[in-house]
C-alpha cells in the first residue's frame, strides 16, 4: 500500500524535523514494514509557464525551431525540437539554472545557456515527462512538448503552482498489514504516526447526511451474517473529470483518476480504509438492492470486462433480476457509473471477511476492496465513509445533492469490547516493568479506553481494533511495540542443569555421514523430496506406490520420494561431464504410505505415512566394472560407528533397480536395515549413465532404534611370539569367501587370525577359478610355538581346504 | 735394533701413503696393504717378533703397538674426512622439488553448507541444554496450522502457500518447523527447551532468491517465568555466536498467529558492521529470524496450562543463514547437486 506523506500531514500536525524518513523509521520499528520511500515531484525553481510569441524554422536544422517566448518578466529565445510547438501556445519553460530530467530519464540536469547548431538557446521548452507532468498530460508522440494552454495561466506563473508541492510516498508491505484492517487507509496510519511522534491526531469530522427525495431505495440483506451492515444513498451528479487537486492526490499514490464519482469513492477508501461502490441508478429499477448468495449458473461481466461464473458460496449485490456486483470484490460493468450517469447509488457496506477471502480465491480476483474486506473491517466506519463521500461530492459541485433517504441495514452501532487484566501482567510477560502512566498513555493515544481498579486494568477496545485485539497478550503487544522493543533489556532464563535428552537418530546420522565424507571422500548433496514419473519408470518402479502432491509447482515432479536413489542418479548424470569418479551421499526422509508413521492429531487414530530417515551413498567410476567392492569398502568404514553388529547377507528379495547377482542385505540385530548393491544395468541405461553404479543405503531411523555406540574391547596382548605364514589357494569361482572363512575357523585352534590380502582371477589359473591369498597368524597363550607345531597346523589347514573346498594350495 | 728401525721406517712410509690416498677406495687399499690380516706389511713384520729375545721382544713389541695405533688412527682420520665429503656430496645430489604437490592426489569429501551451519547451531543449543528434534516433513493440517492458532479461515493461511497431498485433504508438506512446537509440548510437557531443525516446503516458484524447499531452525522454551526479556537474551546469544560479539539485535513487530507479541529480528549487518551496504540494502540490518511469546492458544493445544506457564519461540531460516555466511547468491545451487558448488565447502 502506498501512503502519501502530505496526506498524512493533513491528519497529523508534524513538525519539519519529522521527515518522511524519520516517520518511516518509527513506523518500521513499531507498526509496519516500510519497504521504501519514493519522492514524487522535483525541484521546480526557474520553471515557469511561457507563451510562444513566434516560432521560426532553425536555419541549420529542419526539425528545430527558434522560438521567442514570453516568460512574464522577460522574453527568451529558445531552440525547441517539439513537434507540436506553435505560436500562441502556453508551454512550460525551464530557464537557465533550472533542473530537469532530460527526456524524462536519469538524474536531474541543470540548464545553462548553450548554442544549438549555431543558435543561442536560453532555456528549454519542456516535455511532460521532463517536469513531472506526465500523469496529467500524457504524451501522444515522442517529440511532443507539454501544451498547458488549457490551464489559462499567465506567462511567468511558476510551475510549482500547477503540480503542487513535492510529496513523499511510503511503500508499505501489505503482508505486514494482514492483521490490521484499520491501517488500510491514511487515517489509520496517521493515528499510529500521531502516537509515535507525540503529535495530536486531528479528529475525523464529517457531517451527517441530509436526506433527499426522488429515489426510493430499498435494501434487503438475505444473510446478515455475511453482510453485517449495508448502507446506501442516492445522489444526483454530473460525471466529469475530478478537480486537479483530487487527481493529483490519487496519482501520487498510483491510482489512475477516472471521473469525479469514482475518484471521490477511491479517495475515501484510501483515507478511511472502507471501500465504497457506486451504481448507476438506472440499473437498480425501483431502487431495489438485494444482497444475496449468487444462484447456481449466474454470471456477471465485471468492471474489468471479464465474464465471471458465480457460485452459491459467493455473495452478490443484485437488482430485481440479476447480480450487479460481486459483493466486496468488484462491480459489474453494466451497472457502473458512466459519463451520462445522472443518479448514482453509493454503497458503503461491511462483508464477512472469510466469505470475501474464499470468493477472491475461487475467482482468482483480488482488488483493493477485497484486500480490505478480507481483513475484517469495522462496520462503524461504513457510516463515516459514506458521510465523507457525500460531503466531498457536494463540495466538488454544489449542484450535486442527495435524492434519497440513507438506507442502513444492520445499523445498530457496534459497541466496543472490554477486557480486564492485572496491571502486573506487563511485567510478567515482558520481564521488565513499564511505568503504569506510560502504559495508560500509550493505550489511550491508540484509542483504547483505560480504567484502573484494585490492581486491574479495565480496557475498552476501539471498534476498529476489535479484530486483532482480543486478549491481554494483545494489549501487551500494543504497549511494548510503542514503548520500544529496544527498551526491553535482554536477560537469560535460569534452568536446572539437566542434560538434554539424547537424540540417537541425530547422533547416528552425523557419525555415519562424517565417516563417509571424511574417510571415504563422499560429498553430501541435498535433493528435493519430489520425483518424476519418468524417474519412477526408469528405476523399474510403479507410480501407484507413491504419494503425490495435489498442487505441484510443475507437473514434472509431483511424487514424494520413497528412496533417495532416484535423485542421486540424476545428480550423477548432471555431474558426469568432466568426472571419472563420482561419490555422493544424502541423508533425508522418504515417504512410504503403506507403513504407519506419527499421529496426525493428538487424540485421533489417523496416522501419517512413515517418514524414515535414510542415508544413501552412490559411487560410480567410469573405469570400474565392479563398484560393489568400493561401496562395500565404504560400508566397512562405517563399522567404526556401527560396530561389528552389522551383517552382510545375500539379498532375500530382488528389490527394485538392483543387479540380481550383486545385491546384499544389511542386517543389524536381526533386522534388515539397508542394502548394498550394484544398480541394475537396465536402470543405469534408462537414466543415461554409461558407467556402473554402486549403492549403499541405510535406514537410519530403524538403526537408531537398536543402536548403541560401539565399545572398543581390549584383549590382552599376546605373551608369546606370534608366527605368521601366508597361504594362497585356488578355488572355483562359486566358492564364497564365507565358506573359506568357515573352513579356516574349524581347522586348528593355533590359528588365531587370518586376513585376506589378494584376490586374483585370470587365464593363468583357469577361467573357472579364482585365487585367494591370506596372511595366517598362529600363536599359543601359554608357550612359544615350535616351528614343528606351526608346520603341523598349517598342514591341517591346507588339508581341510583341499578336502572341503577342492582347493589347490599354491606355494 | 733392526726391528725397531724397520718399524720406524714402516711407520714413516705408512703415514705418507695414508696421507697420499686419493679417495676412500685407495685408502682402503693402503690400509689393507699395511694392516691386512695375512699379507699386511705390519702384520708380517710383527710375525718376526717371536724370533727375538724376551727383552728385545718386549721393547720392540711396545713400539710395534704404538706404530699400529698411529697408523690406524691416521687411516681413521683420513676415512672420516672422505666420508664427510661423500655425505656432503650426497646431500647436495639428493635435492628435490618441494613445490610439487603430493601425487596421487587424495580426494576428500564435503559436507553440504547447510549441514555445516545446522550443526553449528545444534551444538550451540545442545550446549545450553536444549533437546534437538526434527519431526515429520509431511504433516497434518492440524499440527501445521490449526494447533498453531491458524484456523482454516485465517488470512495467515494465505501467507503460506502450501503443498497439499493428493487424496489426503488434511495432509500437507510442512510449511515451517513450528508444528513440532505442539508435538514437543504434547510429548514432553513443561518445562521445555527444544530446538527443531529441518526441511520445509512452500508452493512458490523458484528463482535466484526463492525456493520451494528450504531449511529452518525453530526454538521453543516454556517454563513458569519465561519472559520477552529472556527471548531477547537468547536471540542475542545466537546473533553473537554467528556474527561476533559486537553484533546487535533489533526487534520489530511482526504478525505470526502462534506468538503474541510477535516480532521479526534483525542483526547488525556483518559485512558493513551496520554502516549500510548492498547485502543489507543500505539498512545496516539483516533480517534473520521471527520470534515471539508463545500464544496461549498454542500452549493450550500442547496441553500446557497458559495460566501457569509461558514461553517464547523463535525461528531462523537456516538456508538464509548459509547463504549469508558463504555469500551464496543463488538459492537454487543448494539443492542442485552440483559438485563444483559443493566441493567449495
Amino acid at each position: 500500500m502506498l501512503i502519501s506523506f502530505s496526506w498524512l500531514r493533513y491528519h497529523v500536525a508534524l513538525s519539519d524535523t519529522e521527515t518522511p524518513d524519520a516517520v518511516a523509521d518509527k513506523l518500521k520499528l513499531s507498526t509496519v514494514e516500510v519497504e521504501g520511500i519514493v519522492r514524487s515531484g522535483q525541484p521546480l525553481d526557474n520553471i515557469v509557464v511561457g507563451k510562444v510569441l513566434s516560432a521560426e524554422k532553425h536555419p541549420e536544422a529542419d526539425r528545430l525551431k527558434v522560438c521567442h517566448v514570453d516568460v512574464g518578466n522577460e522574453e527568451l529565445d529558445i531552440v525547441c525540437g517539439g513537434s507540436n510547438v506553435a505560436v500562441g501556445m502556453l508551454v512550460v519553460v525551464a530557464k537557465n539554472g533550472a533542473k530537469v530530467k532530460w527526456h524524462g530519464e536519469g538524474d536531474l540536469v541543470e540548464l545553462k545557456p548553450t548554442k544549438i547548431r549555431g543558435v543561442v538557446s536560453n532555456g528549454m521548452i519542456c516535455g511532460a515527462d521532463e517536469v513531472g507532468l506526465i500523469n496529467r498530460f500524457p504524451k501522444k508522440e515522442e517529440k511532443e512538448i507539454v501544451d498547458v494552454t488549457s490551464l489559462k495561466l499567465k506567462p511567468g506563473t511558476p510551475l510549482a503552482a500547477i503540480v503542487g508541492s513535492p510529496d513523499a510516498v511510503l511503500e508499505i508491505d501489505n503482508k505486514s498489514l494482514s492483521n490490521r484492517p484499520d491501517l488500510w487507509g491514511h487515517y489509520g496510519i496517521a493515528r499510529e504516526v500521531a502516537v509515535l511522534t507525540g503529535r495530536p491526531l486531528k479528529p475525523y469530522v464529517v457531517k451527517s447526511i441530509k436526506k433527499g427525495s426522488g429515489v426510493n431505495l430499498s435494501v434487503s440483506v438475505a444473510e446478515q451474517q455475511l453482510c453485517p451492515r449495508y448502507m446506501a444513498v442516492a445522489m444526483s451528479v454530473t460525471v466529469v473529470p475530478s478537480p486537479t487537486w483530487l487527481q493529483e492526490k490519487l496519482i501520487v499514490i498510483g491510482i489512475r483518476p477516472i471521473n469525479n464519482v469514482v475518484d471521490v469513492l477511491n479517495y475515501v477508501m484510501l483515507d478511511t480504509s472502507q471501500p465504497l461502490h457506486a451504481f448507476d441508478a438506472r440499473h437498480l429499477p425501483d431502487g431495489a438492492i438485494v444482497v444475496r448468495p449468487a444462484q447456481e449458473g449466474e454470471t456477471i461481466v465485471t468492471l474489468d470486462e471479464k465474464q465471471r461464473k458465480l457460485t452459491p458460496d459467493m455473495l452478490v449485490i443484485a437488482n430485481k433480476e440479476k447480480p450487479v456486483a460481486i459483493a466486496g470484490v468488484m462491480g459489474g460493468l453494466e451497472s457502473a457509473v458512466k459519463n451520462d450517469t445522472t443518479t448514482i447509488v453509493i454503497e458503503s457496506a461491511n462483508f464477512n471477511a472469510t466469505a470475501i477471502r474464499k470468493a477472491t480465491t475461487k475467482l482468482g480476483l483480488r482488488t483493493d476492496a477485497s484486500a480490505r474486506f478480507e481483513k475484517g473491517l469495522d462496520p462503524n466506519v461504513c457510516e463515516t465513509a459514506l458521510q465523507k463521500a457525500v460531503e466531498m461530492l457536494s463540495a466538488i459541485n454544489k449542484t450535486f445533492h442527495v435524492v434519497s433517504e440513507v438506507v442502513d441495514v444492520g445499523k445498530s452501532k457496534r459497541s466496543p469490547q472490554q477486557l480486564e487484566m492485572p496491571i502486573n501482567f506487563f511485567e510478567k510477560k515482558l520481564g521488565v516493568a513499564i511505568p503504569p502512566k506510560t502504559t495508560r498513555d500509550i493505550l489511550m493515544r491508540l484509542g483504547f479506553g483505560v480504567k484502573e481498579k484494585k490492581g486491574q486494568l479495565l480496557i475498552t477496545i476501539p471498534t476498529w481494533r476489535a479484530k486483532d485485539v482480543t486478549r491481554a497478550e494483545d494489549i501487551v503487544e500494543e504497549v511494548v511495540r510503542i514503548y520500544g522493543y529496544s527498551a526491553i533489556p535482554a536477560s537469560l532464563p535460569v534452568f536446572p542443569i539437566t542434560p538434554p535428552e539424547k537424540n540417537t537418530l541425530q547422533t547416528l546420522e552425523r557419525n555415519l555421514l562424517d565417516t563417509l565424507v571424511k574417510e571415504e571422500a563422499f560429498t553430501e548433496v541435498y535433493n528435493y523430496s519430489f520425483v518424476s514419473d519418468k524417474q519412477i519408470e526408469r528405476i523399474g518402479d510403479t507410480k501407484d506406490r507413491y504419494l503425490a502432491l495435489d498442487n505441484p509447482l510443475s507437473s514434472e515432479k509431483p511424487y514424494l520420494r520413497r528412496c533417495l536413489v532416484l535423485n542421486l542418479l540424476e545428480n550423477i548424470v548432471d555431474n558426469s561431464a568432466n568426472r571419472v569418479e563420482i561419490k555422493l551421499v544424502e541423508v533425508g526422509k522418504v515417504f512410504r504410505p503403506e507403513e504407519p508413521g506419527m499421529r496426525a492429531t493428538n487424540n485421533g487414530d489417523e496416522l501419517l505415512p512413515a517418514q524414515d530417515t535414510y542415508l544413501t551413498a552412490v559411487y560410480t567410476n567410469k573405469k570400474d566394472q565392479n563398484p560393489f567392492v568400493k561401496i562395500r569398502q565404504a560400508l566397512e568404514s562405517l563399522t567404526s560407528v556401527l560396530d561389528a553388529g552389522l551383517i552382510i547377507k545375500p539379498a532375500k528379495e530382488a528389490g527394485i533397480g538392483r543387479h540380481p547377482a550383486r545385491n546384499a542385505d544389511l542386517i543389524y540385530k536381526g533386522q534388515v536395515v539397508g542394502a548394498i548393491y550394484e544398480l541394475h544395468p537396465a536402470a543405469s541405461r534408462n537414466f543415461g549413465i554409461d558407467s556402473r553404479v554402486g549403492v549403499l543405503k541405510l535406514n537410519v531411523s530403524k538403526l537408531a532404534d537398536q543402536w548403541q555406540p560401539p565399545k572398543a574391547g581390549y584383549t590382552s596382548l599376546p605373551s608369546y611370539p606370534e608366527v605368521r605364514r601366508d597361504i594362497a589357494i585356488v578355488v572355483k569361482k562359486d566358492v564364497t569367501f564365507e565358506q573359506v572363512e568357515k573352513t579356516l575357523k574349524q581347522a586348528d585352534p593355533l590359528l588365531v587370525a587370518y586376513e585376506l590380502f589378494d584376490v586374483y582371477e585370470g587365464a593363468t589359473i583357469g577361467q573357472e577359478n579364482k585365487s585367494l591369498a591370506l596372511h595366517l597368524t598362529f600363536s599359543h597363550t601359554e608357550r612359544t610355538l615350535t616351528s614343528d607345531e606351526v608346520d603341523k597346523a598349517y598342514q591341517k589347514i591346507t588339508d581341510n581346504l583341499i578336502k572341503k573346498l577342492v582347493a589347490e594350495v599354491r606355494s | 735394533m733392526i726391528m725397531e728401525h724397520k718399524l720406524e721406517e714402516l711407520k714413516k712410509d705408512a703415514l705418507q701413503a695414508v696421507k697420499a690416498a686419493k679417495d676412500k677406495l685407495h685408502l682402503e687399499e693402503v690400509a689393507n696393504k699395511l694392516l691386512g690380516r695375512k699379507q699386511g706389511e705390519l702384520t708380517i713384520l710383527l710375525k718376526g717378533l717371536k724370533d727375538l729375545s724376551d727383552e728385545m721382544r718386549k721393547s720392540a713389541g711396545q713400539l710395534a703397538n704404538e706404530v699400529k695405533q698411529t697408523i690406524e688412527e691416521a687411516i681413521n682420520v683420513k676415512r672420516n674426512t672422505f666420508e664427510a665429503e661423500e655425505m656432503k656430496t650426497r646431500l647436495v645430489e639428493e635435492k628435490i622439488d618441494i613445490s610439487v604437490p603430493a601425487l596421487p592426489k587424495k580426494t576428500r569429501g564435503h559436507l553440504h553448507p547447510n549441514t555445516i551451519v545446522q550443526r553449528d547451531l545444534e551444538d550451540l543449543f545442545s550446549s545450553m541444554g536444549f533437546t534437538v528434534l526434527d519431526g515429520p516433513e509431511l504433516e497434518s493440517d492440524y499440527y501445521n496450522f490449526t494447533a498453531l492458532n491458524i484456523p482454516e479461515t485465517h488470512p495467515a493461511r494465505d501467507m503460506q502457500d502450501t503443498f497439499y497431498i493428493k487424496g489426503h485433504a488434511n495432509w500437507v508438506m510442512r510449511t515451517h518447523t513450528s508444528p513440532m512446537q505442539v508435538r514437543a509440548m504434547q510429548k514432553y510437557g513443561a518445562p521445555l527447551r527444544v530446538v527443531v531443525l529441518g526441511k520445509c516446503f512452500r508452493n512458490e516458484a523458484t528463482d535466484v532468491r526463492h525456493e520451494h524447499t528450504f531449511y529452518q531452525m525453530e526454538g521453543l522454551v516454556v517454563d513458569e517465568n519465561i519472559t520477552f526479556s529472556h527471548l531477547k537474551g537468547v536471540l542475542e546469544i545466537v546473533a553473537k555466536h554467528l556474527y561476533g560479539d559486537d553484533t546487535q539485535v533489533r526487534l520489530r513487530p511482526k504478525f505470526y498467529p502462534f506468538v503474541e507479541p510477535g516480532v521479526n529480528g534483525e542483526v547488525t549487518c556483518f559485512t558493513c558492521q551496520g554502516k549500510g551496504c548492498r547485502l543489507c540494502k543500505n539498512s545496516g540490518w539483516l533480517e534473520i529470524f521471527g520470534a515471539g511469546l508463545v500464544h496461549p492458544n498454542v500452549l493450550k493445544e500442547g496441553g500446557i496450562d497458559p495460566e501457569k506457564y509461558q514461553g517464547f519461540a523463535f525461528g531462523f531460516g537456516l538456508t538464509r543463514l548459509a547463504m549469508l555466511q558463504y555469500g551464496i547468491d543463488d538459492i537454487r545451487l543448494l539443492e542442485s547437486g552440483n559438485l563444483s558448488f559443493l566441493e567449495q565447502f
